[in-house]
């Protein structure tokens, strides 16, 4: 299986960070269902074409998390969300990516007034 | 907990033109370690010793858990898969399928299945003589035999040297699989800097005879940055403070391009500065090379 995750080499967050945000997201979202087999470490490792060690990061952090489980031998599947969990997780993904739109306005020294316009324009854009 | 495929303590190798060593090294197991490093490096030595076809001088070499000190064991070289930088020229007049039957009989694990299967996806053709192959077609049956009896440990020298890049593809996909059942080792060397991205967990950075630095992958191409930082008050002197720091050149006004191999730390000394990052930019396999080349040859002048 292919998991949607595009990584970006020039980003200053971690590969196993943007690895993790991204499939967490695809967890909670309920877009991977529970039970769904996740791809091996290497498999995953070669799709998006990082170190194997990047992965198995990922995967034991996320199990920790309780997002994944490992079952000895057959693999790494996705665990049972609850309601509660998933509405967290949800939200911290949205929250994490606001921070980042935010911290690349200031880089280009964006004004509040010029931040909060585009956030609008973007809510518009998205929610008719 | 942590296991090794190789372990190198103290190796050297003495030679009238070229020093080897000391080499303090090693190999992870169930993972691809690649070893990168400009012409003349030491790579392809290293390899032999790892063989036992050629002795050290001192130090001592552990493969798979068994010393080499006596030799080679023919039961440890069942459990190895060896392509050599180059063929051996004396195989020239053999057929493709003379060679495999010669591997068939010493290496147990031989699977006819796996080694037909290997030469179909790789579109060889093993009924006609070594030498009247094409470098590529060579190259492909070559890897298709070091890889036909499933070893443990893989050793690979310049791997897709010759081959198409259609090849080169399907030779990545076939040591992906190869590796997925995760007790497997591969110890690469590579002048290809898509390759060694592709491939390896590990990066062993050789220069004349030494070894640099062993980085693991990501961790290394997350490190190395270079950054444009701009600032009033920013200046050569200051710049070169930057945490990390391996070059800085102006870039016109206040502007400074400055590269660095602790980029985290950088990034928190620009906002501390009250500096502004103006932009970001990963570096290359090569660049990273250069930059710890430079590095070296810095520290030994200091020496």
């Amino acid at each position: 299986m292919r998991l949607p995750i595009q990584l970006n080499e020039q980003s200053a967050e971690p590969l196993y960070h943007q690895i993790e945000v991204q499939l967490r997201a695809l967890i909670v979202s309920g877009q991977l269902t529970e039970g769904t087999l996740l791809p091996s470490i290497r498999e995953l490792a070669q799709q998006v074409k990082c170190s194997v060690i990047t992965v198995k990061r990922v995967y034991s952090d996320l199990e920790t998390e309780g997002l994944l489980r490992t079952r000895q031998g057959t693999g790494t599947y996705v665990a049972q969300v609850g309601e509660k969990e998933r509405d967290r997780h949800r939200l911290a993904a949205v929250i994490e990516a606001m921070e980042q739109a935010v911290i690349a306005g200031k880089r280009v020294q964006c004004t509040e007034e010029e931040m909060e316009s585009m956030f609008k324009e973007a809510l518009s854009k998205h929610y008719e | 907990m942590e296991e090794y495929a190789i372990e190198l303590s103290g190796v050297m190798q003495n030679r009238p033109n070229f020093k080897l060593g000391p080499l303090d090294l090693q190999i992870p197991k169930g993972f691809i370690t690649a070893i990168v490093g400009p012409n003349g490096c030491g790579k392809s030595s290293t390899f032999g010793l790892m063989l036992d076809l050629d002795k050290p001088d001192a130090g001592s070499i552990e493969v798979l858990g068994e010393p080499l000190a006596q030799g080679i064991p023919t039961e440890l070289k069942k459990r190895i898969g060896y392509l050599p930088e180059q063929p051996s020229s004396h195989e020239d007049g053999m057929k493709g399928t003379e060679k495999a039957a010669f591997h068939r009989f010493w290496y147990d694990g031989w699977d006819v299945n796996r080694y037909r299967e290997l030469l179909r996806i790789l579109e060889v053709d093993d009924n006609q003589a070594l030498g009247k192959m094409s470098k590529g077609m060579r190259r492909k049956f070559e890897f298709a035999v070091s890889l036909a009896h499933a070893p443990e440990l893989l050793l690979l020298d310049e791997p897709s040297s010759g081959l198409d890049p259609l090849a080169w593809k399907t030779m990545i996909e076939i040591l992906h699989r190869y590796m997925d059942r995760g007790d497997r080792t591969i110890l690469m060397t590579s002048h290809i800097i898509e390759e060694v991205k592709r491939l390896a967990d590990y990066i062993v950075f050789m220069a004349q005879g030494r070894v640099l630095g062993v980085y693991e992958k990501d961790e290394l191409f997350g490190s190395w940055f270079t950054l444009f930082v701009s600032g009033e008050e920013l200046n050569a002197k200051k710049a070169a403070g930057m945490p990390g720091q391996c070059g800085v050149e102006h870039a016109g006004g206040t502007t400074y391009r400055i590269t660095t191999s602790r980029a985290a730390e950088a990034e928190e000394w620009v906002a501390e500065e009250g500096l502004t990052l103006v932009s970001r930019q990963a570096l290359e396999l090569d660049e990273i090379m250069s930059a710890l080349l430079l590095q070296d040859r810095l520290s030994n002048r200091l020496i």
